[in-house]
């Protein structure tokens, strides 16, 4: 196990540089929604959120083999992100019809929240969520939340709670898991 | 399917050993339920990272109206993103009708614009402080850069993997600019519960401190790298 908690990006971003799809599906998969959060401060509107990051992320695909590693991957994707959103801002002639072209030439498929994952985005679904987080057994919320709040590695994890790398890989996998069954059965089937 | 769900998990963390990434990204690639289950592990993730943030986003999708806005200006004048949203607005000449800012909204904006501390903001911003000020907000290892001893002004190194400093009641991060972002005096911004706050010091370059620390604290610190 590596100590860094985003260590398997580098590995994700050379593949990807070499045209290997699946890691590029990977990487927006998992950035996609801190992307959309970022440029929603700027735009207050989920449509143009979404447009941009619908087009942050063709960047990506298209520029991937300028980045060179110097910072985090997602450091740069974010950085390709506000200057759209700089431009987004300033410009009057905002038009969707240009990312959908450009979108179809690049012959990728890219993200979009599906309604599902749009009905977790939504006051009263995260109050919900925070609170069955809260109602998780003790080792498997300090797992989950070390992992996800404090954004400690596993290694991390594992000193602090005294337990094996391999129990906390367990832990906080099976919080996730709780956590997905809950909104599955207690969220979007209520919406 | 609980195997891979796992490896998935792990690889969504960055833990995963680097011989069994293809066959996850291969699985991945032939399962939309895979692909629905890493959307929703960043969903729940966001969730947890910036209660606020995300807070502002779910609040403005449940109403579907501008009223957040206003409310931030309200609220809060010098939060960060108003802050930049000012920057952008005055540098840029943005049409405020483009984000379907209501006419009461837009005075209060005009208000703002033009009130004194407001134009220090903009007379001092940059595009440079700009992508400072949302780095220190949005990237948790934008502020992992430096290790200074701050014992002298009674602050510990609290965490080596991530550089925080505390004294067990106040808590921050630190970083050094080699570039002074045209400031010549302290600006800080709230930012949820922490403050950051931009000290220049000398040779042309400003220390950042975010986290739960008052403004003389702050000061105290970066008095204390002057020397």
């Amino acid at each position: 196990m590596k100590k860094n908690s985003n260590n398997n990006d580098s590995e994700l971003v050379e593949k990807v540089k070499k045209g290997n799809k699946m890691a590029f599906n990977f990487l927006m998969n998992k950035y996609y929604s801190r992307v959309y959060a970022s440029l929603f401060s700027f735009t207050k509107s989920h449509e143009d959120s979404e447009d941009l990051t619908q087009m942050t992320f063709l960047k990506v695909w298209q520029q991937i083999s300028t980045f060179r590693g110097d910072s985090a991957f997602f450091t740069w994707v974010y950085r390709i992100a506000i200057n759209l959103a700089k431009n987004y801002v300033s410009s009057a002639n905002f038009k969707k019809q240009k990312i959908n072209t450009s979108i179809e030439e690049a012959e990728i498929e890219i993200k979009s929240f599906d309604d599902s994952e749009l009905s977790l985005i939504h006051e009263q679904s995260l109050h919900k969520i925070r609170n069955f987080i809260d109602s998780l057994p003790e080792s498997l919320r300090t797992a989950f939340t070390l992992r996800e709040q404090d954004g400690l590695s596993y290694e991390e994890i594992g000193k602090i709670t005294n337990t094996p790398i391999g129990t906390v890989r367990s832990r906080i996998f099976r919080a996730r898991e709780s956590i997905l069954d809950h909104i599955n059965q207690e969220i979007i089937k209520n919406d | 399917m609980t195997d891979i769900n796992k490896k998935l998990s792990a690889l969504y963390d960055g833990e995963l050993e680097k011989n069994e990434i293809d066959n996850v990204l291969r699985e991945l690639d032939n399962s939309d339920e895979l692909k629905k289950t890493l959307s929703m592990y960043s969903l729940i993730g966001l969730s947890m990272e910036d209660k606020e943030n995300i807070t502002h986003i779910a609040s403005a999708n449940s109403r579907k109206d501008n009223q957040i806005f206003s409310k931030l200006w309200l609220s809060n004048a010098l939060t960060a993103a108003a802050s930049i949203l000012l920057t952008l607005f005055v540098v840029n000449y943005a049409d405020l009708s483009r984000m379907n800012i209501s006419t009461e909204s837009a005075n209060k904006i005009a208000s703002a614009v033009n009130s004194k501390e407001a134009k220090e903001v903009v007379a001092n911003s940059n595009e440079f402080l700009v992508d400072h000020i949302m780095n220190v907000i949005n990237d948790p290892a934008f502020m992992n850069t430096n290790t200074i001893d701050l014992r002298n002004v009674g602050y510990n190194i609290s965490d080596k993997q991530n550089l925080g400093y505390s004294n067990g009641r106040e808590s921050f991060k630190l970083r050094i600019e080699n570039r002074d972002f045209g400031l010549n005096r302290i600006r800080y911004w709230r930012h949820g519960n922490k403050m950051i706050y931009l000290v220049p010091i000398s040779n042309g370059r400003v220390v950042t401190i975010y986290g739960n620390i008052s403004a003389s604290k702050a000061i105290k610190i970066a008095n204390s790298i002057k020397q």
